[in-house]
């Protein structure tokens, strides 16, 4: 495990990995080496442990050849040939340590340094230099042009960024920053302006940093190699001393970070090269954003309270469990064993997640257990199991670089997931084709760098009548592939659904009406989808927030099975994953009427694995899910709920109902970071640990298991694990583990698709993609392969219903949700950190013609008002969405996106209805008397907090 | 009819109309049934069945099917 | 019919006057058809007015538009009058000329097909479309043309590379960036002979596969552009060019994208950088695509390599530098002009002999051979003769055939500084050799001109100009301290 807890900086061999099987033999320094073809000089020298001196290289980006320091000599060839830019030729005699190689490189080196502050004792980057490793390699002992030449050592800083600082005094233009920007991020935010010695490096035309195009993914300060671009933290804190790899807690993604920590400080999050989802790039908020865990609103000691009006009482654990156990437990005695549940969080490990789910099952002896993902991918789950026989996406990411045709349907991936985001825009720009279905323009519709081919702009609701459009367009164009269809799916199945989808009630022509996007343009789509030759969809909440999300999902599946499209790299159904760990969560047996491993309770010899395991006996029926215990709370019935890590009463809709719910019931435990919305509602008050805190895995959109490991000690003293652990021996059933592993190793035990699964393997593999066993001891990055995890792929009649949330006379507009960039979920984290700079507030998203009609300026304040409630927020007058359309984000609670949203939900899962909500907009002076008492209720709660 | 099984209902009859791809109802009531029992707890099903006997709501032909398809 | 009278109008006849002097002929009330020609290059005689006669054209000149009146006194000219230089073919400057490349320049309407044509215009091109693409490539291989922008790399092993590449599409891309102190050749032969150039790059892109060309002609040259804009069209109307699609594009002003793959990122629509080689343009070039770039003298040589035959072409010259070589003189020298001369003539004879010695009438100190990055080289050297190998062994070039004479009074400690000084103002930014080295270079080479520790700083500077010579990513910063070297070398008392 050492491997994972390191000292300085990764290892860079110059230039990036060569996939060839075709292996080169070359002699360096006299040596023998063999390299895979395509490979650069200096990587074959570099591998083979001959450090050339390199500036303007760097492994992450491709070969540039500029700052002309890691010449080399090639026998039989003139001059002195770059190593960064010469391949590998069989054969070759490369000298890479000559004394004229010695005399050019420091002749060069010193030119560098003629134009070059020398502080390198007070500079930030003292130690982690590459501009000084190289000089005290080549062995520079003077600069013999002296300083007082022309020069850039007055050149301004630029501190305009939250998070890092831009010192172009110390720069010495390799471009490293404006390639990772243009390569890895995909942005093209920085250039060099100016030629030759008069180049600098530039954000935008010139602007500050915060004022370009610039989203601060960190690519250009890890890419840099002196202190010219460097994190504030650094700066503040000095460089760090050792390094943990753990896995980001943020979106689905699941980026794979360098933590580099000075004691148990921890000073930056560095992408991990090798983190094979992210491949050594990062967002705004993984990269940046993690001060949330540290900052003074942390609680870290557990609090009680007889009720929710009462002062918190800081407690000492033992106190504080027994008393948590204690109301449970009388609450059971009085209401009867399901009068209280508890619900799993996404952003909690699945070791952490199937403790709580088993907490409920075998300690409090019913299956009401459900997690936060209900509200986001469960319709995912039901879609996919139901189609192809498993509750997970198909691919790695990776498996985007050989796409041809991507379509993005409901997902926002330069915002929600940006990493991913431009993975993707590389293939993009790389040529392949686009199709984005979406209410909304998002950034990837028509951008600078991507431009979609057909942006099927469809109403809020209609997904299904556009699926079912581009479906039968395939069908009746015969665009199908019927060999795929004819072996690998269940032939009556297809037959009825195909029956179905080729009425002429599904047709782009008729469901025009319905969606709004034009029969052509969805014909097109169809048309370039079915053509692709590797055809990918990826969908996001858009598709699953929805009356009919659980169609939509098998929508998606249904064409992506009738075009051949599945069980190879380069195509796919792909959920882009909400949080860190919805995935993992869901697999973990969060939901009520599944253990872990998406196996339904019914099934007698599941249940009998787990009961001898657990040594219980399980109830054979389902539990109640989040929305059924809120109103079975409301009913009387449901007293009593165990939280973790989810701020249902701010993320969940129809804030007035859930807040009645919870005020209804008679203990309320909250396990959380902060004093949260949910909180205030709370009897106890368990303080829970940052991921910083954690050992544990999380499992990506990608099905991908990656580590996390522990970087500073839990704050509370406990962890998230031994929590759930104390808790359910204060109920009478005793949990012991030693460590985060050994409750890996019960669900290896338990689960089929997790039996190869360990923290050994881990780290011996960096990460696994379940299903990982016997059969696929390596994990399995691509899924349905030969056939589907169900036997054969099952075609279901998706019809389209409309969603009872319509606009009317009342309610004219279409009110949807998305998210953005440098916010995450409800912000409990990001507005706790600088991102704050970006996105201090939600803003309302509406058309110029909505808006002239209404009186409403760009910045005006606007009452939004649903059937639910109403709320205010200022405009953002835009085309991005339609007429008779309005877009807000939900980061901030005192915003109240979800006192708008209704209690509508997916008719097979009971995923809310985010995206689709009937409101009135109108012009207001000021924020709703509901705003005002937010932030007077939100005093109070702070009042009732223990002054330390 | 409480707020709660007001709402049941509706759920039950979101059900039943995205199972309706097909005009025999014996089909689409099984497909209901089999979801409800997959999907919901017991008591809810027995609340949605204790609404139907009394007989008070008005619902949908195949959803009455299924509520006679349901195990408690 | 009307006599033919023949007034050049090129871009520098017409600073000359030429422009006026037609005017005036126009306004004479004399049977006169004026043909507007482009320029023979004999530009100390400019302009230079022609007229057919019965043994072949006369030469009037020069004659400014004050003289026209004094021409025509007597209504048209004759071989007597006092400003006739006799047939003009018979000036011994040109007398004494190869003129293959140049054969039209001068002579014809740059834009009448058929003048063209007439003068053996597209011979070239329907040899080339009867013969197999490698058949062509083995033409020019036999040819012995080297590149003549000045890298002097064989040409026809450019085209074999493009040929053997295999891809959905190649280009060929016609450099016309032509921006080497005291060179003019290109616009010459754009202005003067616009439809040679087509042809070349319509038998280029038969013989290599490319469907798409674009000529990139230096922004500084507006008529250049213009006229070779024009003689697109005519000759797409005409047919020429159905298989090629052919389109000029106006090059970013900037020295550097003279340098090919500058070049070719400028023509993407980038900022023009000097891409790393390998891959070499021929494999991935333009978008990535392969690319046959190609100097105007180089596409401009190869129609009557195709219509006369290569070895016709490789008889001319020596050793390993086949044909001719366009030289322009330049500078302070009595005759500045075009002279294309066999490889092989003597630096004297093009100095002394042809360029009659310096225009001030003082001895010659100096001439840089091949732009602002060719050395200075001094008239004990003289007897050199144009041969690439021959100018390579004296640690010079002859470059894109630029020749800038230098009398006595030249400060030559001042012309180092200005290779570095041009170097550092013409620098893309992109090597470190160049972008620092050159503003260095300046800087040391003012301390040894001020006296600074300049023993000291000589052996600085000379360490500088290895380290740009060996370390710079293109020629510019490897080769602007060829001026400099050769100064301290020839000139030690200068620097």
């Amino acid at each position: 495990m050492g491997n994972y807890y390191r000292v300085g900086s990764e290892q860079d061999y110059g230039t990036p990995a060569v996939d060839n099987k075709e292996l080169v033999s070359l002699s360096i320094d006299g040596q023998t080496v063999s390299v895979p073809a395509g490979t650069s000089v200096m990587r074959a020298a570099a591998i083979n442990g001959r450090r050339i001196p390199k500036l303007c290289a760097n492994e992450d980006l491709s070969a540039f050849g500029s700052c002309r320091m890691c010449l080399v000599e090639i026998e039989g060839r003139k001059g002195y040939p770059a190593s960064c830019t010469t391949l590998v030729e069989e054969g070759m005699v490369v000298n890479t340590q000559t004394e004229q190689l010695a005399k050019l490189r420091r002749n060069i080196i010193e030119l560098y340094i003629s134009d070059h502050p020398l502080d390198c004792l007070t500079c930030a980057a003292n130690g982690d230099c590459e501009l000084q490793d190289v000089a005290g390699a080549v062995g520079l002992r003077e600069v013999r042009y002296g300083y007082e030449g022309a020069n850039h050592l007055d050149a301004a800083k630029d501190e305009t960024a939250p998070y890092f600082s831009f010192d172009a005094s110390k720069c010495i233009v390799c471009s490293r920053c404006v390639r990772a920007c243009e390569e890895q991020q995909g942005t093209f935010a920085l250039t060099v302006e100016g030629r030759g010695f008069e180049s600098v490096i530039a954000a935008s035309q010139g602007d500050d940093f915060i004022d370009s195009e610039c989203v601060s993914c960190g690519a250009c300060v890890k890419a840099c190699p002196t202190a010219t671009l460097t994190e504030k933290s650094v700066i503040e804190k000095g460089q760090p001393d050792r390094a943990v790899i753990t896995t980001c807690a943020y979106c689905g993604v699941g980026c794979s970070f360098r933590a580099e920590v000075r004691g148990n400080e921890l000073v930056r999050m560095v992408p991990n090269r090798d983190g094979q989802a992210n491949h050594g790039h990062s967002c705004v908020k993984g990269r940046f954003a993690f001060g949330y865990a540290t900052h003074p609103d942390r609680i870290a000691q557990p609090m009680i309270r007889e009720s929710i009006a009462d002062e918190w009482q800081p407690v000492d654990w033992d106190t504080a469990i027994n008393y948590a156990a204690q109301r449970l437990q009388s609450i059971q005695k009085q209401y009867g064993r399901k009068a209280i549940g508890g619900v799993t969080s996404s952003r909690c490990t699945n070791e952490e997640v199937y403790l709580v789910q088993k907490f409920i099952r075998a300690a409090c002896g019913n299956n009401n257990v459900d997690t936060c993902a209900r509200v986001c991918h469960s319709p995912t789950g039901y879609g996919l199991k139901t189609t192809m026989g498993e509750s997970a996406g198909t691919q790695t990411f990776d498996s985007v670089m050989q796409a041809d045709t991507i379509v993005v349907i409901g997902a926002n991936p330069t915002e929600a997931h940006p990493v991913f985001a431009s993975q993707m825009k590389r293939r993009l720009r790389q040529g392949a084709n686009l199709i984005v279905i979406d209410p909304r323009q998002i950034a990837l519709v028509d951008g600078p760098h991507v431009k979609a081919d057909h942006h099927l702009q469809l109403r809020p609701g209609t997904n299904v009548a556009v699926i079912n459009a581009l479906a039968h367009t395939i069908i009746t164009e015969q665009l199908e592939d019927t060999a795929f269809i004819a072996a690998r799916c269940e032939d009556e199945a297809y037959q009825t659904w195909r029956e179905f989808i080729s009425q002429d009630s599904q047709s782009p022509e008729t469901l025009e009406a319905v969606t709004g996007v034009p029969a052509a343009e969805v014909r097109a789509a169809a048309r370039l989808y079915a053509k692709a030759g590797n055809g990918a969809i990826y969908y996001g909440l858009g598709v699953t927030e929805h009356s009919q999300g659980s169609t939509m999902v098998m929508g998606i599946a249904n064409l992506a099975m009738a075009t051949g499209n599945l069980g190879r790299p380069g195509v796919g159904v792909n959920p882009l994953r909400g949080q860190n760990n919805v995935q993992g969560s869901c697999d973990m047996g969060s939901f009520p009427h599944e253990l872990p491993g998406y196996r339904h309770l019914s099934d007698q010899g599941t249940r009998q694995l787990f009961e001898q395991h657990w040594q219980v006996e399980l109830d054979p029926e389902p539990g109640y899910r989040i929305p059924n215990m809120f109103d079975a709370a409301i009913e009387g019935e449901f007293k009593g709920i165990y939280i973790q890590g989810e701020d249902m009463a701010q993320s969940d809709p129809d804030t007035q109902h859930v807040h009645a719910a919870l005020a209804a019931m008679e203990c309320v435990i909250v396990q959380d970071l902060f004093l949260n919305e949910t909180a205030k509602f709370a009897h106890v008050f368990l303080p829970g640990p940052s991921f910083l805190e954690k050992d544990g895995t999380f499992t990506n959109a990608e099905r991908r298991i990656s580590r996390v490991r522990q970087v500073m000690p839990p704050l509370s003293g406990m962890g998230e694990w031994e929590i759930t652990a104390a808790l359910a021996s204060a109920m009478g059933y005793p949990m012991s583990y030693d460590h985060p592993q050994h409750i890996m190793e019960e669900i290896a035990a338990l689960t089929p698709t997790f039996s190869g699964v360990s923290y050994k393997r881990l780290d011996e593999l960096g990460s696994i993609q379940w299903p990982c066993n016997d059969l696929q001891p390596d994990g399995t990055p691509f899924m349905h392969v030969d056939e589907f995890v169900r036997g054969k792929g099952y075609f279901v009649p998706t019809p389209y219903v409309a969603s009872d949330e319509r606009s009317n006379a009342r309610y004219p507009l279409l009110l949807t949700t998305g998210r953005i960039l440098s916010q995450y979920n409800v912000g409990a984290q990001t507005r706790r950190t600088d991102n704050m700079h970006y996105h201090d507030e939600d803003r309302i998203e509406i058309h110029p013609s909505d808006a002239e009609v209404r009186g409403i300026r760009h910045g005006d304040w606007v009452g939004l008002k649903s059937r639910a409630g109403e709320t205010v927020l200022r405009a953002d007058v835009t085309e991005r969405v339609l007429p008779g359309v309005v877009y807000t984000t939900f980061h901030h609670p005192e915003s109240g996106a979800n006192v708008v949203t209704t209690e509508n939900s997916d008719w097979a899962t009971n995923c809310p209805e985010y995206k689709v909500t009937a409101v009135q907009a109108y012009p207001v002076r000021e924020p709703s008397n509901r705003q005002k008492q937010f932030r007077a209720e939100d005093d109070k709660q702070r009042e009732l907090l223990p002054t330390s | 009819m409480t707020v709660r099984s007001d709402k049941l209902l509706h759920m039950a009859e979101q059900i039943t109309a995205n199972m309706a791809y097909t005009d025999d109802q014996s089909v689409v009531a099984a497909k209901v049934a089999d979801h409800l029992n997959r999907f919901w707890d017991p008591r809810m099903k027995a609340a949605l069945r204790e609404l139907h006997s009394e007989g008070s709501e008005q619902m949908s032909p195949a959803l009455e099917e299924a509520i006679g398809l349901i195990h408690d | 019919m009307s006599t033919r009278v023949y007034v050049p109008a090129d871009a520098a006849a017409r600073a000359l006057g030429a422009d006026s002097v037609a005017e005036a002929i126009a306004n004479l009330d004399l049977d006169i058809d004026i043909v507007r020609t482009g320029s023979r290059g004999l530009y100390w005689l400019e302009t230079l007015v022609e007229m057919d006669s019965d043994q072949g054209r006369l030469g009037f000149g020069p004659v400014p538009a004050a003289a026209v009146p004094f021409l025509f006194e007597a209504g048209l000219p004759d071989a007597d009058h006092e400003l006739c230089l006799g047939l003009v073919s018979d000036i011994p400057e040109l007398a004494v000329q190869e003129r293959h490349t140049t054969a039209r320049c001068g002579v014809i309407d740059p834009l009448s097909l058929d003048e063209y044509r007439r003068y053996g215009g597209f011979q070239g091109l329907e040899k080339a479309r009867q013969l197999r693409p490698q058949d062509i490539v083995e033409q020019i291989q036999q040819s012995g043309l080297r590149g003549r922008g000045g890298g002097a790399f064989p040409t026809g092993i450019k085209w074999q590379t493009v040929l053997n590449a295999e891809a959905d599409r190649k280009y060929v891309v016609c450099n016309a960036d032509e921006g080497d102190s005291g060179t003019f050749i290109d616009r010459l032969i754009m202005e003067s002979d616009p439809m040679m150039l087509i042809e070349g790059m319509c038998i280029a892109a038969l013989a290599v596969g490319a469907d798409t060309g674009y000529i990139y002609i230096r922004s500084g040259y507006p008529q250049a552009i213009a006229t070779m804009r024009r003689a697109l069209e005519l000759a797409t109307t005409a047919g020429y060019l159905e298989d090629l699609q052919l389109e000029v594009r106006e090059a970013a002003g900037v020295y550097i994208c003279g340098e090919e793959t500058a070049l070719l990122e400028s023509l993407e629509g980038k900022r023009g950088m000097v891409r790393y080689r390998p891959p070499l343009p021929a494999l991935e070039g333009l978008f990535g695509q392969p690319t046959l770039v190609n100097n105007v003298l180089s596409l401009a040589a190869v129609p009557a390599i195709l219509a006369d035959g290569a070895d016709q072409y490789a008889a001319m010259g020596q050793e390993r530098s086949r044909g001719t070589l366009t030289v322009q003189l330049a500078g302070n020298v009595k005759r500045g002009g075009l002279y294309e001369v066999p490889f092989g003539t003597s630096l004297r004879e093009l100095v002394d002999s042809l360029g009659g010695g310096t225009l001030s009438g003082r001895p010659v100190r100096a001439v840089q051979a091949g732009g602002p990055l060719g050395a200075y080289i001094p008239p004990a050297l003289f007897d050199t003769p144009l041969d690439y190998e021959a100018f390579k062994a004296i640690d010079a070039m002859l470059g894109h055939g630029g020749l800038v004479v230098f009398d006595d009074q030249i400060d030559l400690g001042e012309m180092a500084r200005f290779a570095m000084s041009f170097c550092a103002e013409e620098s893309c930014g992109k090597c470190t050799p160049c972008r620092i080295g050159s503003v260095r270079g300046v800087e040391v080479i003012d301390r040894i001109r001020a006296g600074e520790q300049a023993e000291d700083n000589r052996i600085l500077l000379k360490d500088l100009c290895d380290t740009m010579i060996d370390g710079s990513l293109c020629a510019l910063g490897g080769m602007a301290p060829y001026p400099v070297l050769s100064i301290m070398k020839h000139f030690p008392e200068e620097l």
